[in-house]
């Protein structure tokens, strides 16, 4: 599970705030869909959560571990997909997932497992061996998620995973996600794509300017008081977001 | 001038414009240091590092009004001038070749200017213009205290004033173009092939190959230097001879010859006929890259980010083989390392290949002094070094020492290597592996690259200097130790600002500010070793004393460094937002 409480984070020496006062928990075994305008705090969230960023206050904990004191403990539960694919252009498919292997200590026969299944589920096994410089960036978005996938962590946190998919493996990584949270795994990953979120989340948070304005299941979130009577994610969305 | 080219004009100039701004990062600067108040230590860094090398340059002064002095009376004052100018255009041609292969083809921007609508000669100028402008600053160090020592003691007038600085403009255009005419037209034949990154490199180092051959057939040519090899007899009777160094050195690249002429001469008739015949050649030379560019440019440049591997499913069996069975996590930190340095072309002539050439280039250059002749005279540099390692073998250790380790940690792998990662540094971040776990593995490699360049500089110094086990061993020892603390330091000063946002590897590494500073503090280390080493000799020390306490020391700072980088990194790497 994913905690966070009373999280505020600023830019420019406090005179940008990304995030203010976000108090968030996500569950087990809960797909929760991140949403927000462009600028609203979504990856600024995502990334204190798995340590890229320091929040300036409060706290986050990923399965109890505090990500700031005991990060360790926390990223060996953790995997995450960035909203781009920057990796190791020099090194072929198999030895990036390899190192990835390594360094979240996967055995040998699980190892093979994953990266069978999901190279084939993602149409990369023909090109494994290639250098990732000669993938497209759909292909690379794709290596990301398998090495992601490969450590089969109980925690996901992913931006914007479908952007770049082709619909087949869009429809697979969707797929996916409902498998690894039905096993009481955690995954929290944003999306623009106001559908994906209405069918597939479990709970939905919105954020704008840096602040929640909106968590619950898609029925909560119906219940809003609020002055126009759209019943759709969309239509929600953007009247809360629209200040 | 017509309404369509000046709107080219001015599109050329917006892209250069852009260009200049991204390549020297003002935007970036100023954010961090104004808005950000970030890096505002590098500012009196900077400026104590400027005060230091004053004294430096005031040597340089002294030495110039020196040679100036016995020159003048000979009538041959214009040599230095020659030398001067012809030694930074050499210098713009031996780095040029890395300059230009990173800046046309790996630079990660020209993939927004390709679509744009830009002419293939448009992209390309501004990328030169760039490197020249970078030259400028590289070039001042070795031309302006010539041009302003000589400018001012022979009293030049405005004519001297007014060409030095349309040489000075001139000066990298013609090394740099030529470089780049030759790099685009083989670019453009690597680009058929499928093995292109082992062509660019295999390229890369003819060209570095084919200036050094340059230098030394100059230096042949020129056959004195005024260094330890000249008998005071033979630089009289050289340069008191009709067939004088100026024209000697100007056979061989008359760039150099017309540029001191042009200076020298001012607004005489000699003088402003060889500016012309400087910036006629500069000109064209320049227009013949440009025409090159629009023909082959792009053809060059568009195959290298096409796909390079072929389709093949592996069997199970084969997958198998390949799955890794299990590293440890700082195993394969190490291997990334060792992989992405040696597959990415910039990386591995900066970093590894350094180490080899560095010795290398040194014992041609020994060699081609004497002409060849290894020994016998008085006066051959190799004899010196032999006759000095025999009177006074502590000297001929430290030397040695010094060389290796010179050899060993001027490359910039240990500097650059948080830097390398660049966008990827998430990476490093997100693992669960203890940030002191992967400095250590980082260390492991910068460490090895320097190993290579002790062990070259160790067999140089053994079969062309022909020293002998006994100094050879205590020096490899010191440089060994040396080593750990000279590695440790540049990770730690790379670390403490890792230069992740750039989009050309040879930002990373060979423009990188990190390995800059972190020479500086190499030379300073070194510095205060050999103040130690004058002190301990001033006691009376014997031999094996002083190497030992210079070990021992070197070896306890050593250690103390190396815990303070994984100390630094376990601090350092949450720190950096990214």
């Amino acid at each position: 599970m994913i905690a966070l409480t009373h999280v505020s984070k600023g830019y420019n020496r406090g005179k940008v705030k990304a995030v203010e006062d976000l108090t968030l928990d996500v569950k087990p075994g809960e797909i929760f869909g991140f949403l927000g305008p462009n600028g609203a705090g979504k990856t600024t969230t995502i990334k204190m959560i798995v340590g890229l960023l320091r929040s300036d206050a409060g706290r986050i904990t990923v399965e109890g571990f505090d990500v700031a004191t005991e990060s360790l403990r926390a990223k060996q539960v953790t995997t995450y997909v960035p909203d781009y694919p920057a990796v190791y252009e020099r090194l072929t498919g198999l030895e990036y997932l390899n190192f990835i292997g390594d360094v979240y200590g996967v055995p040998k026969a699980e190892r093979l497992d994953r990266i069978g299944k999901w190279l084939e589920i993602f149409e990369l096994a023909s090109v494994v061996t290639n250098p990732i410089q000669s993938y497209s960036h759909g292909m690379k978005q794709k290596i990301v998620l398998t090495a992601a996938l490969l450590p089969a962590p109980r925690v996901m946190v992913l931006d914007e995973p479908l952007v770049g998919l082709d619909p087949r493996a869009a429809h697979q990584i969707k797929e996916m996600f409902r498998e690894h949270c039905d096993q009481g795994k955690t995954l929290f990953f944003s999306t623009h794509i106001m559908e994906v979120a209405e069918k597939l989340c479990d709970r939905i948070g919105i954020i704008h300017k840096g602040r929640l304005v909106a968590c619950g299941t898609m029925e909560e979130l119906k219940r809003i008081d609020r002055t126009e009577a759209g019943q759709s994610l969309e239509e929600i969305f953007l009247e809360l977001t629209d200040k | 001038m017509s309404g369509r080219s000046g709107s080219r004009l001015r599109t050329l100039a917006a892209v250069v414009k852009a260009g200049l701004r991204s390549n020297f990062g003002l935007a970036t600067l100023k954010h961090r240091l104004f808005k950000e108040k970030k890096d505002r230590w590098l500012v009196p860094l900077i400026g104590l590092a400027a005060v230091g090398v004053v004294p430096m340059f005031y040597g340089i002064v002294l030495l110039i009004e020196n040679v100036y002095l016995v020159l003048r009376p000979m009538g041959q004052e214009r040599a230095l001038l020659s030398f001067g100018l012809l030694a930074g255009q050499l210098l713009v041609l031996l780095f040029g070749v890395y300059y230009v292969i990173a800046a046309f083809y790996f630079s990660r921007d020209l993939e927004f200017l390709i679509p744009l609508p830009l002419r293939p000669a448009e992209v390309m100028t501004s990328k030169f213009v760039v490197i020249v402008i970078n030259e400028y600053l590289t070039v001042a160090a070795v031309v302006l205290p010539v041009v302003i020592t000589l400018g001012v003691m022979a009293r030049g007038g405005a004519g001297y004033w007014v060409n030095a600085v349309l040489v000075y403009l001139a000066l990298p255009v013609i090394p740099l173009a030529l470089v780049a005419l030759a790099v685009v037209a083989m670019m453009r034949f690597i680009n058929i092939s499928r093995k292109k990154d082992a062509l660019i490199l295999v390229g890369s180092l003819l060209l570095i190959g084919l200036s050094i051959a340059v230098q030394i057939g100059l230096r042949r040519s020129a056959g004195v230097d005024g260094g330890p090899g000249a008998s005071a007899a033979a630089v009289a009777a050289f340069f008191t001879s009709p067939d004088s160094l100026l024209n000697k050195v100007g056979a061989i690249f008359p760039p150099g010859i017309w540029a001191t002429k042009a200076i020298a001469g001012g607004f005489s008739g000699e003088g402003l006929a060889n500016l012309a015949l400087l910036l006629g050649v500069t000109i064209a030379l320049f227009a013949a890259m440009v025409v090159l560019a629009e023909k082959l440019f792009y053809r060059g440049l568009v195959g290298l980010a096409e796909t390079t591997g072929r389709k093949r499913r592996l069997t199970r069996a084969e997958m198998s083989r390949r799955v890794s069975s299990g590293r440890r996590a700082g195993a394969a930190i190490f291997w990334r390392e060792w992989k992405i340095m040696n597959r990415t072309p910039i990386f591995l002539l900066n970093g590894v290949l350094v180490s080899v050439f560095l010795p290398a280039v040194f014992i041609l250059m020994a060699t081609i002094d004497t002409g060849g002749k290894a020994s016998g005279r008085g006066g051959d540099p190799m004899a010196l070094l032999k006759a000095l390692a025999s009177a006074n073998p502590l000297v001929a250790i430290l030397a040695a020492a010094l060389f290796m380790t010179i050899c060993g940690s001027i490359n910039g792998t240990a500097s650059s290597t948080f830097s390398r990662e660049g966008a990827q540094f998430w990476i490093s971040r997100v693992i669960p592996v203890a940030p002191r776990e992967q400095a250590a593995a980082k260390f492991l490699h910068s460490y090895l690259v320097a190993m290579l360049g002790v062990v070259t500089a160790g067999i140089v110094a053994a079969f062309f200097l022909h020293l002998e086990a006994a100094a050879l061993i205590p020096a490899a020892g010191l440089s060994l130790v040396a080593g750990v603390l000279l590695a440790a330091v540049g990770m730690m000063i790379d670390l403490a600002r890792p230069l992740l946002d750039w989009t050309n590897p040879q930002k990373a590494i060979k423009q990188n500010l990190n390995v800059l500073l972190a020479l500086v503090a190499d030379v300073g280390i070194l510095t205060i070793a050999f103040f130690v080493v004058k002190a301990l000799v001033k006691s009376k020390l014997a031999m094996g004393p002083v190497l030992g306490i210079l070990f021992a020391g070197l070896a306890a700072l050593s250690a103390a460094s190396y815990a303070a980088l994984l100390k630094f990194a376990d601090k350092r790497y949450p720190e950096i937002e990214s």
